[in-house]
Parts: structure tokens; C-alpha cells; sequence
């Protein structure tokens, strides 16, 4: 046989086979920039207020029911226990003693953010609490009766913690074209209506609005080293942005572990995040928090007299679907990414390097059991970093690693849908800002130059990049 | 080849004179704005002045109970009750705009009750008039609240006679109803005719970019047949999740039927409830008084799916007739009508399928704007 027979196709084969993608490699050209959360992006491209509950595609029967069921869990209404009502009847009459609100979708309304009040039916905004100093773990130190939340709604009958009045001071911000914003600082006062104890004057406390729910099952499993690579300690490409991993105690794995979600990434996972919340929000314990928030205050004695009503209060499945379907809400598609406006926008968004801290892109790792959300090239616009965010943000209570000034990259996609899906937007840790164009103008500390230069730009850029943001 | 040339004409002619099946993109851009103006005008905004008027009725009847406790006055104000449920149920059937952007929802139909609170508000020093009603939790508050204190007495006990009533429970049975009337169902209804929200006007002019509600007229025909409309309350009557307003009890206590977690318990109202949720979402699909509906969009085009939507209605909504036990009983293992409570859940869901995946992919395929 001629040698040319065999030499030329082996040739052949190898260039072919050397043309195909390493995996792991993966081309811009080769994705839709609409699709940013990869595969679990929603792509109906719903407008309307359901934008940010759908589920993610590709599901399999069983992984459906489970999130249908975390959903109505989600959706449900908790009342206190009463006398004539039975646990395997009634799953839902475990709330209180103390608590902010009654579901989880009365602060996380259509899966979106919650309002920036406290003490009414809608309110969405919590406050947290400390003491100076760190607990065991290096964490924020409990308010002896009260603990590490304020809970401002009770059973009848019992007291409340506390009531939280929230009062504003309007600021201006005046352009170099002259056109003013008016910036609004809240201010906190707390009250005791039911003649609880009182807070001790060294309390730190820190407001916290109910955040949307967009993309956290595939935050979650970001590998840490992509996170950790964004860390810039030593500010060495001098753009002022250092940014920190925070790590917090892990309940579950009893390990610090690198923090994601909560306004200070304090919390490790979706599933303690999730705990926590029908804990300290609304007083129903689980396998990760099986103790009551009240407990050790004069409240935890009013639920004593309901038998059935023991700890944990909620099924570990009921539980675990929830975290499930916090974790497969589908990211909703990006829209106008041809429209020049909001292509000039992102530009302008590099430019001024908000992308230092909003990163537009990253890939997942891979979670077995949730193969939509692997390897997933997605763009969350946030580094989940805390960064020092000036004195005007500051809270001054620590929590971990992340100190009074720093505050977690807030994610960005999706923001352009919270108009929809919740009437008013409110962005920050306490929905201060009440637009895009407000929450950009408070940003300072890391993020101050890249402030300076948006003021800088003309009105109409500057409505670009807000064109940009609403397009996410 | 004459004879060719015969048969060719002949087909060309004949084929010719076929009628077009579908009406023209001109004809049917038209049918989607009569269709929406028609569904504002005569659908909604006559459902939400309907809802508004019953909920004062219902306020009027409870004053007079307040007024005269008696049991002819009682009986009164469970009717005005239960026509409320009437109407505020078929108005789920688009649940869209207003009821759920600003809270009128959750603040009138919050489920489930907790009717242990009640007792202690009650014996509270609460002052228990309106304003209070209002910073009262949600599961204080609303329609389910004004049923069990005018169908149930302390304690979840049948109410059997007006004299039962304590000044407490008229005082607050006064307030919440005032709350809903006052509160909640005329300003649903403001929030349609009048400034600020303006809804009405927000879905006559929908497919214009910069309309607050819909950018297009295919996003509010999505909405209205899927969602927050027809096969979104078809879903939640019907589906097979806990939270399933049929599905739920019949399911419960592992499949032996659990009683206590039916909607509208107190008053023996679920199955009027359900029925009237899908005929709500008949009135969407139909059209009512005298004007042009979802149905006429699908005939325009696709007479058989027109047909098949509308036969799928009428066995869900007649199904009902079946169950002749009020909900609690019907859904027991021992005595009850399972099996007529099971094709009845069938038929919804087989009507909530053809709504959510052939109607929305009808839609899809035909409204273009």
C-alpha cells in the first residue's frame, strides 16, 4: 500500500480533531449575549411581573415536582399554631412567636425584592443586629434578648422586639450640565410599643431590604477560585478597587466557608441562607436552625402550649425544596442588546470600569445533580466580593471579614426586570435608591472613580448606561 | 392533450374559488383591538364595578347586623358573603394590573386564616377600628376573616344564631368589612377608571414600547390566557401541588382527603369557589355582555381549536354539577365523591393544558405586532 494512502488521511484526521474547542475554552462568537445566565436563562423573554419565577428549562420530572413544591412553600401563607389544629394537618401553623413577615413572597414579592418599610403587611426590610466584638466563629455577637435580628411582629398576645420607624433626608447631586438628583438617606429610630426590654445604646445594627432572587442557584456554585481571583489586595492594576473574599461559619458543614449571598456575603449557601430566613424571619426552625430565634427571650414561652408545634418545625424535604427552588429560577434573558443605545451603554459601563467590580462574565462548575446550572458561561455583573463603599453606605457593624464601609458587588442581572415584576425598583442594602441613576451616585469608597467618571459623562451617555443597566 | 388542458383549467378554477381559510393580517390586527377594548369595557371594568357593589353590599348587610343582630340579618349578610366570593372569584380569572401590583389581592384573599389569632385579638385591647384593620397581619385580615366570625363562633364552632355575636366580633366583623369595601374593591376598581394607575387606559393602547403594562399586544394575550389569566387560575384550582385549591384537600391525609385545609371551609363555599374561578375564566375566553372575546381570535384562524377550548370549558364548569357533597365530605375516603372530585380536577387540568400550551401557541403563531 502506497504510504500517500496512509500518511494523508492521518494527516487529515489530525487537523480536523486539532480544530475542536478544549474543553473549557469557549469563543465569544459562539454564545447569544441575551442568555445570561447561560442555559438557565429564561427565553420567552416574559415582561410582565412573572419575569423572575420561571423555572429553569430542561428539568426532569421529578426535579419539577420538587421545585413546584419549593414554590408553593415559597408562596404559602404561616400563621401561628392554634389549638384545634395538628401538625400532619396543618404544616403551616408553626409562625412566631416572633417574626417580620408571614411569607417568604411577602418581602421576596414575585420572586423580586421586597419594599423598603418595616411593620406593615408588604414590608419587605429587616434589621440586623450585633453587638461590638465576635461571636465564636468570628461572626457578628448576638444582642442578649434580642439575638442577631430584630423582629418587629408577634403572635397576639406577645410582644414584638421592637418597632422601626425609617425617616429620609434628601441630599442633591448636581451634574456638571447642572441637572440635580435628589438623593434620599434613611434614617433609623426604633420604638417599644410592647414595653420589651430596651435596646442597649452600643448596638450595631444594619437594615437589610429583601434581595431578588435572580441566578443564586448558579452564583452558588461559581468555583471559589474564579471568586478569589478577582481579589486585587494590593490594588495592583491601580484602579482603586482591591475587593474581599468573606468567609462565614457554615451551620451545616461547621466549616468557615467563602460567603456569597446576603448584602455582606455573609452566608455560604443557598440552603443556610434559606434556613436562616424562616428562622429569623419567620420563626420556624429546621434541621439547619432547629432552634427557635426566641429562644432564651420572654417570647419563646407562647408557642409552648401547642404540643404539636415541636422543633424543627419544618420538614427537612419542605426545607430542601425550597432551597431547590430558589436555586432553579431561571435567569430572565437579556433585552435590546442591539438597540445602539444600550450597546453604547456597555461600553461606556467597561470604560468607566464599573465591570471592576460588576464583572460581566464567569462560568460555573459543576453541580451533579443540577447539570443545567454546570459549566455555564453566564453574566452576573457582580465578583460577589465585599468592597468598601464609602462612609455614606456605611453601616458600622462588621460582619465576618467584611467591615462597617464593605458591602457584597450587588448582581446585576435582572435589575432591568425588578420595574416589572415589583412596581417601584429599589436598589442598595436598604432600597435608599430608587433608580439606577441613585444607586450609581452613591457609590464611593472602591467605587468612587468609577462614580466621578459617570457623573462626568453627557446626560445622554449617562442615560446610556442607564439604557444598559435596564437592559440586563 | 385537449383533455389535458381541460382537467388543468377546470382545477385551476376550481381551486381558485376556494375560500381563504384565515381572515387577513389588516382584518385580524383589528379583531386583537376590538378583542382588548372589548375585554376592558365589558369584561373587566363591569366585573371589578360588580365586585366594588357587592363589597359595599357586603359592608351595608354587616352595619345592619351591627345595627340589629338578629338572625334574618345574619342570613343577610352570609348571602352579601357569599355573592361577594361570587364575583371576586370569576374576577380571578385576570389577575392582572392593580389586584396583585398593589396589594389588593393578598389584602382581601389571603388564605389560609389563623382563626387560634382571631380569639386572642378579640380578647386583645385592640381598638379594632379600621385603621387598625389595616396594620393588622394578613391573615387577619379580608374575606376569610368576615367568614368565619359570620359562619363560625369561638373556638371554630358552627355560629347557629346571631345572638351568639360579642360586641368584639361585630366591631371587628364591621371593620373588615369596611376595609374591603373602602380599602380594597373601590379603589380596585378606581385604580382601572382613574389616575393614577389608569390600568384601563394602560391595556386599551397596549403595544406601544414605552406601555408600562404590555409592550405588546401578544405579551397581554400570553398573560391573559396563561399566568395571570384563564390557565393560570385553571392551574391553581386544579394542580397537582400542595397548594392546589382542589388537589391539595384530596390529596391530603395521604389520599384519604383532609378537610381541614379547603379554602372557604367555615361557610361550606369551595365548591361555589371553584366553579366560579373557571367560569371567570370563561368570561375571558367568551367575552361578556355582548362583547368580543379570546374566542374570537382563535375562530378568526382555527375554528376546531376555538371549539375544542370551548367544549373544554363547559365539561370543567357542568363537572361540578356531579358533586353534590359540599367540598369537606366529598373529598373523604369514607362517603365521599371521590371519583366525581377527581374528573372534575381532570377537566380542569385538561382545559388548563389547552389554555397554557395550544391557545398561547395559537397566539404566538398569529398575533404579530
Amino acid at each position: 500500500m502506497k504510504k500517500i494512502y496512509v500518511i494523508v488521511p492521518l494527516v487529515f484526521f489530525v487537523i480536523a480533531f486539532s480544530q475542536c474547542n478544549k474543553a473549557g475554552y469557549f469563543p465569544d462568537s459562539g454564545y447569544d449575549e441575551r442568555l445570561s445566565g447561560g442555559l438557565a436563562t429564561e427565553t420567552t423573554f416574559d415582561e410582565s411581573a412573572s419575569a423572575l419565577s420561571h423555572m429553569i428549562d430542561g428539568l426532569g420530572d421529578r426535579d419539577q415536582t420538587v421545585h413546584s413544591i419549593g414554590d408553593a412553600t415559597f408562596s404559602h401563607t404561616f400563621i401561628p399554631p392554634a389549638d384545634s389544629l395538628k401538625a400532619s394537618i396543618m404544616p403551616f401553623a408553626v409562625l412566631g412567636p416572633i417574626f417580620n413577615n408571614i411569607s417568604c413572597v411577602s418581602c421576596h414579592r414575585n420572586d423580586g425584592e421586597g419594599v423598603p418599610t418595616a411593620g406593615f403587611s408588604n414590608s419587605g426590610l429587616l434589621v440586623r443586629l450585633s453587638l461590638p466584638g465576635f461571636d465564636e466563629n468570628g461572626g457578628p455577637l448576638g444582642v442578649p434578648g434580642f439575638g442577631g435580628q430584630l423582629q418587629d411582629k408577634a403572635m397576639i398576645g406577645t410582644i414584638p422586639e421592637a418597632s422601626v420607624q425609617i425617616t429620609y433626608i434628601d441630599t442633591t447631586v448636581t451634574y456638571l450640565d447642572g441637572t440635580i438628583v435628589i438623593l434620599r438617606k434613611p434614617s433609623y429610630s426604633f420604638s417599644n410599643p410592647g414595653n420589651y426590654m430596651q435596646l442597649p445604646p452600643n448596638v450595631m445594627y444594619s437594615p437589610r431590604l429583601a434581595p431578588p432572587l435572580v441566578g443564586l442557584g448558579l452564583l452558588e456554585i461559581v468555583p471559589e477560585q474564579t471568586i478569589l481571583s478577582f481579589v486585587d489586595a494590593t490594588d495592583a492594576n491601580g484602579d482603586g478597587i482591591t475587593g474581599k473574599a468573606n468567609y462565614a461559619f457554615d451551620v451545616v458543614t461547621k466549616k468557615m466557608e467563602l460567603g456569597r449571598f446576603g448584602v455582606k456575603a455573609n452566608t455560604p449557601t443557598l440552603l443556610t441562607q434559606v434556613a436562616a430566613a424562616f428562622q429569623q424571619d419567620m420563626g420556624i426552625t429546621s434541621f439547619v436552625f432547629p432552634q427557635e430565634s426566641s429562644f432564651g427571650q420572654s417570647q419563646y414561652t407562647a408557642k409552648l402550649p401547642y404540643a404539636y408545634d415541636t422543633d424543627p418545625e419544618l420538614a427537612d424535604s419542605i426545607l430542601n425544596y425550597t432551597a431547590f427552588y430558589v436555586q432553579t429560577l431561571a435567569v430572565p434573558a437579556r433585552r435590546s442588546v442591539s438597540d445602539p443605545d444600550v450597546k453604547r451603554g456597555e461600553n461606556l459601563f467597561t470604560q468607566i470600569n464599573c465591570a471592576g467590580c460588576h464583572k460581566p462574565t464567569m462560568q460555573t462548575g459543576v453541580d451533579v445533580t443540577k447539570p443545567i446550572l454546570s459549566n455555564q458561561r453566564i453574566h452576573p455583573y457582580t465578583d460577589l466580593l465585599v468592597h468598601d463603599m464609602g462612609p455614606g453606605l456605611a453601616d458600622g457593624r462588621p460582619d465576618y471579614l467584611a467591615n462597617g464601609n464593605e458591602w457584597r458587588t450587588a448582581p446585576l442581572w435582572g435589575r432591568g426586570m425588578l420595574e416589572k415584576a415589583n412596581g417601584i425598583p429599589y436598589f442598595l442594602h436598604d432600597g435608599r435608591a430608587r433608580s439606577f441613576e441613585e444607586a450609581i451616585l452613591w457609590h464611593d469608597g472602591e467605587a468612587k472613580k468609577s462614580k466621578q467618571q459617570f457623573m462626568q459623562l453627557n446626560a445622554a451617555d449617562r442615560a446610556n448606561v442607564i439604557k444598559f443597566l435596564q437592559s440586563l | 392533450m385537449k383533455k389535458i388542458i381541460g382537467i388543468l383549467a377546470i382545477a385551476i378554477v376550481a381551486f381558485s374559488s376556494c375560500k381563504k381559510d384565515s381572515a387577513s393580517t389588516e382584518s385580524f390586527t383589528q379583531l386583537e383591538k376590538d378583542v382588548i377594548n372589548d375585554f376592558v369595557n365589558k369584561t373587566a371594568l363591569p366585573q371589578y364595578d360588580s365586585l366594588a357593589s357587592a363589597g359595599a353590599a357586603l359592608n351595608t348587610a354587616v352595619i345592619n347586623l351591627k345595627a340589629n343582630t338578629t338572625d334574618a340579618n345574619l342570613a343577610t349578610a352570609r348571602l352579601a358573603w357569599k355573592h361577594v366570593r361570587t364575583v371576586w372569584e370569576q374576577c380571578e380569572g385576570f389577575l392582572i394590573g392593580p389586584v396583585e401590583e398593589q396589594d389588593y389581592d393578598p389584602n382581601t384573599d389571603t388564605w389560609p386564616t389563623a382563626f387560634g389569632q382571631m380569639d386572642s385579638l378579640l380578647t386583645s385591647s385592640n381598638p379594632l377600628e379600621v385603621a387598625d384593620i389595616q396594620n393588622l397581619d394578613l391573615f387577619l385580615r379580608g374575606y376569610h376573616p368576615v367568614e368565619y366570625l359570620l359562619f363560625r363562633a369561638s373556638g371554630n364552632v358552627p355560629r347557629t344564631s346571631a345572638m351568639s355575636f360579642t360586641p368584639r366580633e361585630l366591631k371587628y366583623l364591621s371593620s373588615l368589612t369596611a376595609d374591603i369595601a373602602d380599602n380594597n374593591l373601590t379603589p380596585l376598581l378606581q385604580s382601572w377608571t382613574s389616575a393614577p394607575s389608569n390600568y384601563a387606559q394602560q391595556i386599551l393602547t397596549v403595544g406601544d414600547a414605552s406601555n408600562p403594562a404590555y409592550k405588546t399586544r401578544l405579551a397581554f394575550f400570553i398573560d391573559i390566557a396563561g399566568e395571570h389569566g384563564m390557565g393560570g387560575i385553571c392551574g391553581e384550582v386544579s394542580n397537582h401541588e400542595v397548594d392546589g385549591k382542589m388537589w391539595g384537600p384530596y390529596s391530603g391525609n395521604n389520599n384519604q382527603g383532609d378537610s381541614t385545609i379547603t379554602e372557604s371551609p367555615y361557610s361550606d363555599n369551595s365548591l361555589n369557589d371553584f366553579r366560579y374561578n373557571i367560569i371567570g375564566a370563561q368570561n375571558v375566553y367568551l367575552g361578556l355582555n355582548g362583547g368580543k372575546g379570546i374566542k374570537d381570535l382563535v375562530a378568526a384562524n382555527n375554528k376546531n381549536l376555538d371549539y375544542q377550548i370551548q367544549t373544554k370549558f363547559t365539561t370543567a364548569i357542568n363537572s361540578f354539577n356531579n358533586i353534590t357533597q359540599r367540598y369537606e365530605l366529598a373529598i373523604l375516603a369514607s362517603g365521599g365523591q371521590r371519583l366525581q372530585v377527581k374528573q372534575t380536577i381532570d377537566a380542569i387540568q385538561d382545559l388548563e393544558s389547552i389554555l397554557s400550551n395550544d391557545l398561547v401557541n395559537y397566539l404566538n403563531q398569529y398575533v404579530k405586532d
